[in-house]
This record gives structure tokens, sequence and C-alpha cells, in this order.
């Protein structure tokens, strides 16, 4: 089956609008900066000082009061969406594979940041960026972006989020958006690559993303474990304890980001790979906008 | 060591398939996961044990190989010589008889037999094996030689209790016969404690027969020993009652003897018995009627004089009271059947004679009608008596002619007799029941020469016969060529009662006497010539209602010529009756037809009775009841080998499954 169905933009121009109507001004761009600027909207006044434009004096208080006030305006500025996707063995696993539903989502979301006129920026990653979609503007970028997406494969030896996310880092010295879409299978540490997004101040978001049988193994007996993304071989016999044993141990992975998220404002997802990505995408957008 | 089944060692071959499963199976499957995140965790925080981990694909294979062997063994059924040559024949000969039926300890005799021979059984060993033998008026083998213990229980469940009198001995030889020239064989005989039974059995010790007694020394009882009830010889009406009670206990008892007849009260009689007392009485009563008597004790306790001297007894519950006194409710009843009396017409022909007249209106059950001439018509029933006067062609029906003065059909006037003196009479006639006519003389008898040869019923020196019954197929007829005015026939006391006999035969009443049998007897019922013999015309209805077909027999009879001419030979006469089977149960037992109605009475009725002094009497000396054994232990070492194999098997395929469980699921 294609990775984008032939509907598969008429169902990100729906997402697009539906965001626009029930998330507006939370997500992604249309925020307001800091900054004040440029912008049409008002924010406040300032006394004038020597040398500021005669244009932005607000006539109307001169002329009750006669005091020279400067009107100040909110600056409006397009965000920078960074979108990185795990590219590791492990993301090959379940059915449908994990890698195909984190390629759609991206594939969702850098569509609904482009109609927004946000600019965007895909990461392909697994020990390091192994692949990049430069920052990018406008809705017509969605076709060779969703190219570059399909033309992704499942590579690397290991996950190392740290590492990529300072590949990031080096190549962006803007901060924005940033949405990791990954299992966070990363045996160094997945706070690691968060921390560094954390300290750079970008907007973090995680979508973590399991196939059921990684939730809920079923595999008993006297087996070899082959660890997919460094072949490593692993001789065990799998009795029922140790299976309940690694539930416990897979839950307490899920909650442990969930619980790093909720300390640290970040947005977080967690799903298996069988529901769809436009149900993902609206249930992602519903928890950023109660987080917001 | 021997196998019974030695071809069964060809499914060792099974091993092949385990070894080769086995083979396959230690090649593990590969499964990739996408991180060894968490088995790390789970694996390196408790490696598996180095030496299980080593052995334990090894020892499964080996409880894999041993289950089969096991397996294999089991069907090849192995048995030790041993086995065979110390096998043992048992026989459990197990006494059903009325006295089991006594409650005097926590359940009856008969249940608590019951239950120690299925703990016989129980006990077996292998390739022993047990018949099962029922003491019943005729040794029963309710299941022969067998080591199947379910059907041994369930032979010994359906065995059901009666009310016959024990008699141990058929069953025994029988017991001993099944057993044989076995080293090890045993009779095993389930029996109560009655007095005798067990003093018979001491006095008969045998090696190869032991006993298993039940009961206790203090069961008392009171029963009706005897019951009997005939008609009277003089009273055309009335009927004598013989009945005993016996107290079997050590205590004075008190009561009532209720007799009721056909359900009313005839009389009631106080018991005052003391211990081993018999109460014997004969009663005389009076009843046309006839039907059902029945004796019945009641309000049986002990005498107060001796409860005072004992007021242990009086204080105890009302249950041991009954037990020390009565214990066996089946002989406290008892069945006797009288005989209906029937009124008969009696025609007389004659020209006047008052002995011959009188000796029939004597008896109020006869109504009389004298005449001097024939009738035109002779009557449809009753009796026809000729004096003297004889027609040509003798009526139709039942005919008593005395004193022939002529010839008719059935036989011709002959000469007087010289000497008539009565020689001989046939005593196993009912018609000379009760009649002495040895020497009495017979003057101007005469002889008769008979159409068809006569049943001679009184003969005199010379042979000819003076009271025949004459065979003819127009109906009864007895010739008696006596003439009443001589002689002194009509002043002996056997004129009466052969006359009476005489009514007695033409009414169809066999005998005064329907004797009250008792339990486990056999009778005949015989038929009447007319009557219909099909298979399964008649049915025996037993006291609670069932009924169960009877087949009907043919007896042959041969009747030599009574007038002895040799050539003429044997007349072969075919007679039917029916054969009762043992009355195994107290009360009125009665044959019928099978197309009977609901009003119609019984072809015959039989009253069965305990009566017995051996079976009444329920006291078992101590020494002689039979402790309670534990046969469990026994039982643990009672199967065969590949019952213990087939054991091993399935315990080993247990620590398999653990060995599996440990594998795979602890």
């Amino acid at each position: 089956m294609a990775l984008f169905e032939p509907d598969f933009l008429t169902r990100l121009e729906y997402l697009s609008i539906i965001s626009k109507r029930v998330f507006r001004g939370s997500l992604l761009a249309q925020r307001r900066t800091m900054q004040l600027g440029s912008g049409i909207e008002f924010s406040d006044h300032r006394e004038y000082t020597l040398g500021d434009d005669f244009r932005y004096l607000d006539w109307n208080v001169y002329a009750r009061l006669g005091d020279l006030l400067l009107k100040r305006f909110q600056e409006e500025q397009d965000l920078h969406v960074y979108l990185m996707l795990d590219c590791s063995r492990s993301m090959a696993a379940g059915s449908p594979a994990k890698f195909d539903l984190a390629r759609r989502l991206v594939a969702a979301l850098a569509y609904i940041a482009l109609a927004d006129l946000d600019r965007v920026c895909v990461l392909a990653f697994a020990g390091t960026v192994v692949d990049e979609f430069p920052l990018s503007r406008g809705k017509a970028r969605i076709l060779p972006l969703m190219r570059f997406l399909e033309s992704q494969q499942v590579t690397g030896e290991d996950t190392d989020l740290g590492h990529s996310v300072q590949g990031l880092l080096h190549r962006s010295q803007r901060s924005g958006i940033a949405v990791v879409v990954s299992d966070l299978f990363d045996e160094r540490g997945y706070q690691l690559g968060l921390d560094q997004l954390r300290y750079r101040r970008f907007d973090s978001h995680v979508l973590q993303l399991h196939a059921p049988e990684e939730a809920d193994p079923a595999h008993l007996g006297d087996v070899e474990l082959v660890d997919v993304e460094t072949g490593s071989v692993r001789k065990v016999t799998v009795t029922e304890k140790n299976l309940r044993t690694y539930t416990t141990l897979f839950r307490q992975h899920q909650s442990s980001v969930r619980e790093y998220c909720r300390r640290y404002a970040l947005g977080c997802t967690q799903s298996p790979s069988t529901v769809p990505f436009d149900e993902l995408i609206l249930r992602m957008m519903r928890e950023a906008g109660m987080g917001g | 060591m021997a196998f019974a089944t030695p071809l069964a060692f060809a499914l060792a071959a099974l091993a092949v398939p385990v070894v080769v499963f086995y083979i396959l199976k230690v090649r593990l499957r590969r499964v990739p996961v996408s991180t060894n995140l968490f088995w790390k965790q789970i694996f390196d925080e408790k490696p598996p044990r180095s030496l299980w981990q080593y052995l334990r694909h090894v020892l499964s294979l080996l409880a894999q190989l041993l289950l089969v062997t096991l397996l294999v063994l089991a069907v090849a059924d192995p048995y030790f010589s041993w086995q065979l040559l110390q096998a043992r024949r048992i026989v459990a000969v197990i006494d059903n008889s009325a006295s089991m039926r006594a409650d005097d300890g926590e359940s009856s005799r008969f249940d608590a037999a019951i239950d120690a021979a299925l703990a016989t059984v129980d006990g077996l060993r292998f390739r022993d094996e047990m018949a099962i033998v029922l003491a019943g008026s005729e040794p029963e083998v309710v299941v022969g030689m067998s080591g199947h213990a379910p059907t041994l229980k369930r032979a010994l469940r359906s065995i059901e209790i009666s009310d016959n009198s024990t008699d141990l001995k058929p069953a025994i030889d029988l017991g001993k016969r099944l057993v044989a020239e076995h080293p090890h064989g045993q009779v095993l005989v389930f029996t109560d404690g009655c007095r005798k039974k067990a003093e018979e059995n001491n006095a008969e010790p045998d090696a190869a027969v032991s006993y298993r007694v039940f009961g206790s020394a203090d069961a008392g009882n009171v029963g009706i020993t005897r019951f009997q009830v005939r008609r009277s010889l003089i009273d055309p009406l009335g009927y004598e009652v013989l009945v005993a009670v016996r107290n079997a206990s050590s205590h004075p008892v008190k009561g009532r003897l209720e007799l009721e007849l056909a359900g009313s009260p005839v009389d009631i009689l106080p018991l005052d018995l003391s211990p081993e007392g018999v109460f014997a009485r004969s009663l005389e009563k009076t009843s046309l009627e006839g039907g059902t008597l029945t004796a019945s004790l009641t309000e049986l306790q002990i005498a107060d004089d001796d409860q005072e001297d004992e007021p242990s007894e009086a204080s105890k519950p009302e249950t041991d009271r009954k037990r020390v006194i009565n214990s066996l409710a089946t002989d406290d009843r008892a069945w006797a059947v009288l005989p209906a009396r029937a009124i008969q017409n009696v025609l007389l022909i004659t020209e006047g004679n008052l002995f011959l007249q009188k000796v029939f209106e004597a008896n109020p059950l006869v109504r009389v009608t004298v005449q001097a001439e024939f009738p035109d018509k002779w009557p449809a029933d009753g009796i026809v008596v000729l004096h003297r006067k004889v027609p040509e062609m003798l009526p139709p029906g039942q005919v008593f002619v005395v004193d022939p003065s002529g010839d008719c059909d059935a036989w011709k006037l002959g000469q007087p007799i010289r000497d008539p003196i009565v020689t001989e009479q046939d005593e196993a006639s009912t018609l000379m029941t009760h009649v002495r006519l040895d020497n009495v003389v017979m003057p101007k008898a005469r002889a008769l020469t008979f159409t068809n040869p006569p049943h001679a019923l009184a003969s005199v020196l010379s042979g000819e016969a003076v009271y025949a019954e004459v065979k003819r197929e127009r109906g009864k007829c007895l010739v008696l060529t006596v003439d009443i005015n001589e002689g002194d026939l009509a002043f002996r006391t056997a004129f009466p009662i052969m006359v009476a006999n005489t009514l007695g035969w033409f009414n169809g009443q066999t005998g005064e006497l329907r004797q009250a049998l008792p339990t486990g007897s056999i009778a005949e019922v015989e038929l009447a010539d007319d009557a219909e013999t099909e298979e399964s015309a008649f049915v025996l209805h037993n006291p609670s209602g069932d009924s169960q077909p009877l087949p009907v027999h043919r007896r042959a009879a041969a009747h030599e010529a009574s007038n002895g001419d040799e050539e003429a030979g044997a007349i072969a006469e075919s007679s039917a009756y029916l054969a009762v089977p043992p009355l195994n149960k107290c009360g009125v037992w009665s044959v019928a037809r099978a197309a009977s109605g609901e009003g119609e009475s019984p072809l015959a009725e039989l009253a069965v009775n305990l009566a017995s002094d051996a079976e009444s009497d329920l006291r078992t000396p101590a020494e002689l009841i039979t402790k309670p054994t534990n046969h469990l232990a026994a039982s643990w070492f009672s199967r065969p080998l590949w019952y213990y194999l087939a054991a091993a098997a399935c315990l080993l395929a247990l620590v398999e499954w653990v060995l599996h469980q440990r594998r795979v699921l602890t």
C-alpha cells in the first residue's frame, strides 16, 4: 500500500481547516511573539523619545492631554517548526509499521504548518540526523516534502535522540516548535535529547508510537531475542512471569515519558501504531489545546 | 516377571518421535524485537541458574522417554509369578434371611453385612477372584468368579433382603464347590447372629469357611412362630386356629395377640410371656365366608414387675427398649387363609332312607330336596344322590349313587360280593381323608362291571370296588355299592365324614387345610381339567401387589385299570398345574388368571409366614460377633502392576509439566 493515498491531501486539508477552527491561536502559526514591532495589533504606549518615528505618535492623546505618547504594536512573526522523524530500525515494527504512521503524522503536521505560512523543517534521525528537508514555507512545498518522506527508509544501528537533537541545534540557531515523532527506545535515554530542546527554549512536543506487540509480547518459551537495531542476539527462556515483568517495565517506560513531559510542560501524545493518523493528529491538537 | 501382552513393547517406537521432536525443539525460535531495553532489565536482574540452564532440556527429554517407557510397560501388563501362585479365590455367602432385617445396631444387620462384603471387595488383591452366593431358600450365584471390583460391588448392592429362613448349608456347600481345590480358596459367610445358626457354625469348623457375624447379644425378639387355620372336621361352619408366640428375649414381655378375619376382629388374647416363654393356643371359631386370617402382636412391652426390678430398663429410650424385646417386625404378623363354605343343593332320589337323608340334612351347608321319582329335568347345579334307583343314562353333572339296583351307561350290576369286608382304601384320595373303612362289613354289596375303569376308593378282599369314582365325560360321579340299611356303616363316625368329603369333592375343595407356608417354600396349584392352560394365562401376585407370570406345567399320571386287566395297560392322563416359585415375602400371595377383573376371586391364595423359632431368636453370642476390620490398608496394594506404572506415568507427566512450567511459565 502506498504511504500517501490519493485522498491523503484531502484529509490533510480537512485537518488544516479543523485545526484553524477549533484550535485557532493555540498551535503552530499565528502565534504572536513577545516582541513588539511593526505589527498591526495595538499593544500599549510609551513616551516619545528623540528619534522615534512620528508616524506612531498618538495624536489623539496629544490633543486631549498634551502628552507625546508613542503607540506600540505587537509584532507577528513566522514560527519555525522542526519535525524530527525517527528512522531507526525499531520503527519498522508493528502492522502497520510505526514508521509509516510516523511519516503520515509528519506529513500532516507539516501541511498544517505550511498552510499557516509557518516554516517547516523535517529531520530524519536514527543515531544522528540522517536526512533533512530544509526549512520551507508555503503549501506548495507539501508535495516535495511528501516525496522526501516517501524516500525515507528505516536505517541506522541505534537510536540516539541526544545526538540527533544536537544535529538539529547545529542547523538552526532559531528556536521554534520541535515535534519528535519516535518510539523513544533510546538506550542512552530519551531525556538527553528532550533536555537539549528544552534548554534551547524549543516548544517541544513528543509523539511516541509503539506497536501493540511491543506493549504486550506473546513469545513464550525458549527463544532467541534479536535486537533489530543492534542485531545482538540474546538466548532466553521467556516465561509468563517474564512477560508480566516486561509489560510492567514497558508501562513504566511509557509513564516515565508522560511524567517527564508533564513536568517540563512538553506536549506528549502516546499511541499504538494501529490508530489512524488523522485521529491521532486531532487527539494531539486537543491535548495541546487543553495544555495551552 | 512376565508380561500379559508383550506385543505392547512395539509401542516403544514412540520414543523415536519423542527424540525427533526434542531435537527440533532445542533449535530456538528467533524473535526479532524492537529493543532489548526491557529484556535486559529482566534477565540481567535474575540470571538463570547455570546448572538448570544446561540440564533442563536433557531432563525434559529423559522425563519424556521415561514416560513412554512407563506407558509401554503398563500396556504390556507385567506381573510376578508369585501373584499367580498366591491369588485367592473367595466365595462370599450373603445371608439375606429375615433375621438380617433386625435393626439392633446402627444399621440393619443386612446393611452391615453388605458393607463388610464391599470392604472385602475393596481388599481384593490383583488376580484375586471372588464370587457372590446368596443363601436363599435355594442358593443362588449372584455373580461368578470375577476380579472386577465394580461388577462385584454392583452385584452386592443389587441383593435384596428376603423374609426367608436361614439355610446357609446349601450355599456354603455351593461356595466350597466354587472354591474347589484352590490352595487359597476361602468361603466367607456374611450372616447374622441367630443363636441356632451360630451354634451350627461352631459345630462344623472348617478351615476354608469363615464367618462374619453381625448382631448383638441383647437383641431380643417376640415373634409368632406358628400360625395355621383349618376348617373343623366336625362343625361345617367352624374352624380351628393354631397359634404360637415365642419370647426370645431375656425380659418378661406383655402384649396382645389380635386376630382378624377379613378385616374384622375375631379375638384379642393377652400375652404375658416370661423370658424364653412360649404362648401356644388352639382356638375354635366359626365363619361361613372364610377369608384371610391375620394375627398381630401389639402393645409389646417389658412387664411392669420386671421394670420395677430393673429400673435401668425403664429409663432407657423407647428405641432401646424396643430393641431388647422386639428387634424384628417381620414375625410380628402372620397370615392364614380360611376357605369359604358354600351352600350346596342336594337332590336325593330315594323311596325313603332316613340314614341317607339325615346325614345330608345334618350338614348346615347343604340344602336337601327329597324326591321318590326322577325329575323331568335334572338340575343344572348341585348334587344328585341316587339311592337304589338308577336311570339307564346317568344324569350329567355331579352324581352320587348309593346302593345301585340296576344297570346304567356307566356300569352293569353284578352278583353280590361274598365276604364284603373292606380291606383296602385309597389313603391319598381327599375323598378318604379321616375315613377309616378297614374291616367294615358292607352287606349286600354288589359287584359292578364298569364301562370305564374306575378309581377305586375302597375295595374288598376279592378286589371288587365297593366305593369308586366313575370315570365319565359328563361330570363327576361316585358310586357306593352298600346297602345303608344293612351293616354298620351308617353307625360309624366315618359315614358322615365320608359324606362331608364327598360334598367337598363335588364342590372342588381339595382339602380343608390350606396350610400357611413358611417363607422360601415352593408350591403347586392344581388346575381344573377344563381350565385354560395357555402360557402366561396365570399370574402370581405377591403381598406388595407386584405380579409375575406363572408358567403352566403338565404332569403325566398313570392309573392302572382297576379290574386288574394288565393288557388294558395304563391310561395316561395329563393334569395341568402351576409351579409357584419360592415365596420369599411374608403375607398372602394369590394366583389369579391374567385376564381376571377386579372383583374376580383368585384361583388360589397362599399365606406365607416366617414361622421359625431359629429365625425369631436374634441373640448372638458376643464372642461370635465379628469385630470391624480395616480393609483400607489392603486396598492400597491391591492393584495390578500396570496400575502403578500408569500412576507413575501420570506422576511423571506432572513432573514434565512442572518442568515445562518452570521453563515457560514461572
